[in-house]
């Protein structure tokens, strides 16, 4: 058994941090663009009639249904064929993983939306509030708090789709300690550190998430 | 005279629905062709004309596809084998897990709750990478790409079923339990008898999602070349040199078999009557 060697970790320290950068360009990225397609997304589905709540449907049941693996070759491929320009692998990481938070984000945004009860929505109808308020100040704060856990869920899941980013071939986090330990051999090392890195980042996370889940069922109580 | 008296008042009510008839195909009509969804329509059809290759999309040929369909075949069974196989035994170990957490024995509590927060919270690539390639430098014993990629499934999903057996064991209604204990009913008749059926039962929900999100992680272990549905399509792909066409069915194979598992669940869900 060879014994465990912190200092490989610490000399590689430089290229791990670069990983680094790139999850978190790919984390930020794909979770603000995917806010924006899941909003869209989900007032098509909603507010939309005739076609477009449809096609909503049918984007969230595709991009939920296929692995973020294949998701991701499948758009780094079929990239030339829209534009005739094979994307980077950076680029088609972003584009899959923007499209498949986007499908996550919509199912959950419905689900709040859907969970505010219907007498709050009737009641300020029949108070003569103008539709833009009742979106503003009763349905979407009531919404918000009971898609928190939710949210933070989908955040946490995005941070451990990243790394299938490394796949294609994005740098990131993963991709460096692969070749670092390619190199040494320190498998053991390198990926429990990195192990390690995303439990910090994940655990607060899916604390933060539980502490929101049980402070909405006790006031749902 | 009651009959007549019975048809009298619909004779008119018949004839204001057969007027009514010619409004409703209008408005149908008219929630196809209303202002978001003709201009959603202009744009793809936008987007198809000046965006997508049209000398590539030609030279497209799906008929490769059916020329590997065994292969193709082998490797979704696998697939669904090893997702299978991985979810039954984490659903022992879960249970089993989340039975000894509601003994409340001792410190094995912290224990279990350590397990499962580890194998939660990282991502099932570190884990595939870190018992591949980092488990067998420590203990020696050298696993083939299956044996890891199927562990590394199955304690995730042992960690996983675990926290929704809790949830599940702990949403059984409070008087089971005082009716079990009043009874005197002996610790293996209470848990297999009361509590788990009830349980499980409630579970089914949750238990669907996490199948159709393994399902989804299972074409991860294509990264250790394992021989399931991932593995072989990038081979053929790469072979083949057409990795559109063998990437587009091997989407569609994916999201079949998940759409397959959500609608077994529901089936599953109304058998049991948790859903009418």
């Amino acid at each position: 058994m060879i014994s465990f060697d912190v200092s490989e970790v610490i000399r590689s320290l430089p290229e791990l941090w670069i990983g680094l950068e790139f999850t978190l360009i790919l984390v930020f990225t794909s979770l603000g663009l995917g806010t924006l397609i899941g909003l869209l997304a989900c007032l098509g589905r909603l507010l939309g009639n005739g076609l477009l709540p449809w096609f909503c449907a049918a984007y969230t049941t595709i991009f939920r249904g296929i692995p973020e693996v294949v998701l991701m070759f499948w758009i780094y491929y079929c990239g030339p064929l829209l534009g005739g320009v094979r994307p980077s692998s950076l680029i088609a990481a972003l584009v899959a993983m923007s499209l498949y938070v986007g499908a996550l984000l919509s199912e959950v945004f419905r689900g709040g939306i859907l969970a505010v009860p219907k007498g709050q929505v009737e009641a300020a109808r029949s108070l003569g509030v103008p539709e833009f308020w009742v979106w503003t100040s009763v349905i979407l704060p009531q919404a918000f708090r009971v898609v928190i856990p939710a949210l933070i869920g989908v955040a946490a899941l995005t941070v451990k789709v990243s790394g299938i980013a490394s796949t294609i071939g994005v740098t990131d986090l993963v991709y460096q300690a692969n070749i670092i330990a390619g190199q040494s051999y320190r498998y053991f090392e390198l990926f429990t550190a990195v192990g390690i890195f995303y439990f910090f980042i994940l655990f607060p996370m899916s604390m933060l998430a539980k502490v929101y889940e049980r402070k909405l069922a006790m006031r749902s109580r | 005279m009651e009959a007549s008296s019975a048809t009298g008042p619909r004779e008119p009510s018949m004839a204001v629905h057969l007027s009514q008839e010619k409004p409703g195909v209008w408005q149908n009509l008219r929630a196809l062709l209303d202002v978001p969804s003709v201009v959603l329509t202009i744009a793809i059809a936008t987007a198809l004309y000046y965006f997508i290759d049209w000398s590539q999309i030609r030279v497209l040929d799906f008929g490769i596809v059916l020329k590997y369909w065994r292969p193709l075949t082998i490797a979704a069974g696998t697939t669904l084998l090893i997702t299978l196989g991985a979810f039954a035994v984490g659903l022992l170990l879960g249970v089993g897990l989340a039975i000894l957490l509601e003994l409340r024995i001792g410190p094995l509590r912290y224990v279990i709750n350590a397990y499962i927060e580890i194998w939660r919270n990282t991502p099932l690539i570190v884990q595939l990478f870190w018992i591949h390639f980092g488990l067998p430098v420590v203990t020696g014993i050298s696993t083939t790409a299956l044996e890891s990629g199927s562990l590394a499934l199955t304690l995730q999903s042992s960690a996983y079923l675990a926290d929704i057996a809790r949830a599940g064991i702990q949403a059984v209604p409070r008087g089971q339990w005082d009716a079990a204990s009043a009874l005197a009913l002996p610790a293996r008749t209470k848990w297999f008898e009361v509590i788990l059926p009830q349980a499980l039962k409630i579970m089914i929900p949750p238990l669907g999602n996490l199948a159709v999100s393994f399902l989804n992680g299972s074409a991860l272990l294509g990264v250790l070349s394992v021989g399931e549905l991932m593995t072989v399509s990038a081979k053929i792909s790469d072979y083949t040199s057409r990795p559109v066409e063998i990437m587009t069915v091997t989407a569609l194979l994916y999201l079949a078999m998940n759409l397959l598992t959500t609608y077994l669940t529901g089936r599953l869900e109304r058998f049991t009557g948790r859903r009418p």
